[in-house]
């Protein structure tokens, strides 16, 4: 830089760097796409203190512990959150507006102690409002096979 | 504690969208003001914490080419990935091991460098939530806002409330980035809408800064004029976002409540003066009120309209601005320190409050408030 130049003056260049990282989803995520394959919500238990996690997790924070256990959870859970979504970050990191504004809530499956998050359809929401999982094995990406959630009346 | 330690000296940039600086001329200028406003040269004995994060610098190893404007060239340097009040946390403890007398505290980052939401996301479970591109630090901060509000009947005046009184402070501090004379619930509330119930002004906007603190004990500290003494620590860490429950922040009450043991705090709401709480949004502010133990569980909505924490009032929070004022991911906790200790020390110029003699200053690291540090802060 040469003198009384100020950096606002200076060329700014772009990170050409786009790094792309191949993870394993785990032995415990892979069960619970698989699940998600034939229609059903896997997720694992504390032997300890009997947390159920959805998505499954390996550990238990709490106790410390591994969680063997499995347990298929019914449809139906609660809504504990959700944002009424108007924007979505774009490629470039700054908000973009959606066409149409969506829920975005956090589920708390019946039989579950951890919450979802993912898509509510229908438009509306509330606290403590039933809803029934939306499963979609054809989707897309495997990570999307948990599509949502839709109202259960 | 094992050693009494006190804040000596600090220094900050002004914070700013695109500052005309790097950042490590802005480094530069707050390591070199802090050392000299210490009495310290660089050939003199210290260690050097700086916080700083690989993602938003676009490098792996953030911190190396600051060690030269750090002044830590052969010195026993590291850094933390984390906000920059876990740093100021890694400096006090390595004086209080005894191994260290002095330590140079640094946070720093430049919001113009990084696509601004992008790094957020890449703190979600890379096996399912990150990429499903729901969730990234405001959507999830709206989650937590909604859970909070529902629970406890707070309404959206008294988040926007809080923006605005944020906003407002910020006009007095002349290092602010975000600011608003003047600025009030309904201006907040009519803000473009992000994530309902967020609107655009209750976010504290990411921005370009540094900061820096020398913290001492020994000598150096017993010798300082108006030294600021770190009176109680305390830091705790909380579930992954979707595993916990969003309407408390219980990593922050955790935290307080190891911090206030320490400082011999009983009653937080008659004994501090004055905090300054890293409030990434303004529903937050609400919720820190309550784990800090100025209030009760759910009653953080009547204490804001209560007037106690505006810059007049018994108890004021955030006279600086606060994060709403100025949110330099790494630096906003350290400079959330930094701003209590100006305030005890009678440094605070056209913001200062008067007879501030304890003060409490919080810094926090995650989705929703994962991880939080408290530091209790007292004068002479």
């Amino acid at each position: 830089m040469g003198p009384g130049i100020e950096v606002g003056q200076v060329p700014r260049a772009a990170l050409p760097i786009n790094p792309a990282f191949q993870w394993s989803v785990g032995n415990w995520m892979d069960h619970f796409y698989d699940g998600l394959k034939e229609g059903k919500l896997l997720a694992s238990k504390c032997p300890g203190c009997a947390r159920v996690y959805l998505p499954p997790r390996m550990i238990c924070e709490r106790c410390f512990t591994k969680c063997e256990e499995w347990v298929e959870l019914p449809e139906t859970g609660t809504v504990e959150s959700y944002t009424v979504a108007h924007v979505k970050v774009g490629a470039n990191g700054e908000f973009e507006e959606l066409p149409q504004p969506e829920v975005i809530a956090l589920v708390k499956q019946d039989g579950a102690d951890t919450c979802v998050a993912a898509r509510l359809q229908g438009g509306s929401a509330s606290v403590g409002m039933k809803v029934k999982v939306v499963i979609d094995p054809e989707a897309e990406s495997f990570v999307n096979m948990l599509a949502g959630y839709r109202p259960a009346e | 504690m094992r050693r009494e330690v006190a804040i000596i000296s600090y220094a900050q940039t002004p914070y700013e969208a695109d500052a005309n600086a790097s950042r490590e001329m802005q480094v530069l200028k707050v390591a070199r003001e802090a050392l000299q406003a210490a009495g310290l040269k660089q050939e003199d004995r210290y260690t050097v914490v700086t916080a700083n994060n690989d993602y938003l610098d676009g490098r792996t190893i953030s911190n190396m080419r600051l060690v030269e404007p750090a002044g830590a060239w052969m010195k026993n340097e590291s850094k933390a990935e984390m906000d920059g009040a876990y740093a100021a946390l890694y400096g006090l403890w390595r004086i209080l091991s005894g191994d260290h007398d002095v330590a140079l505290i640094i946070g720093e980052s430049q919001a113009s460098v990084y696509a601004r939401w992008l790094p957020g996301i890449m703190m979600f479970d890379p096996t399912f939530d990150r990429q499903r591109w729901l969730l990234n630090e405001a959507s999830a901060a709206a989650l937590q806002a909604r859970a909070y509000m529902n629970a406890f009947g707070i309404s959206g005046e008294q988040v926007a409330g809080v923006a605005a009184k944020n906003l407002d402070n910020a006009s007095l501090n002349p290092l602010a980035h975000n600011k608003l004379a003047g600025a009030d619930a309904a201006k907040v509330l009519g803000s473009r809408m992000l994530y309902d119930p967020l609107t655009e002004m209750m976010m504290a906007p990411y921005c370009d800064g540094a900061c820096a603190m020398v913290i001492a004990a020994g000598e150096l500290a017993e010798k300082a004029e108006r030294p600021v003494w770190i009176r109680g620590v305390g830091f705790a860490h909380d579930s992954y976002l979707t595993e916990r429950t969003l309407k408390e922040m219980n990593s922050l009450r955790l935290a307080a409540e190891k911090a206030y043991a320490m400082a011999g705090i009983s009653d937080p709401s008659s004994q501090v003066d004055l905090a300054e709480v890293h409030e990434n949004f303004a529903h937050e502010e609400l919720m820190a009120y309550e784990a800090l133990g100025f209030c009760g569980k759910g009653e953080g909505g009547a204490f804001f309209d209560s007037g106690v924490t505006r810059r007049d009032g018994k108890l004021p929070v955030n006279v600086s601005g606060g994060a709403t004022g100025a949110n330099v991911v790494c630096a906003t906790g350290l400079a959330r320190i930094i701003e209590a200790a100006m305030q005890i020390r009678g440094d605070a110029e056209g913001r200062q409050v008067a007879g501030v003699k304890t003060a409490v200053a919080t810094g926090q690291t995650g989705p929703c408030a994962q991880e939080s540090v408290v530091f209790v802060l007292g004068g002479e």
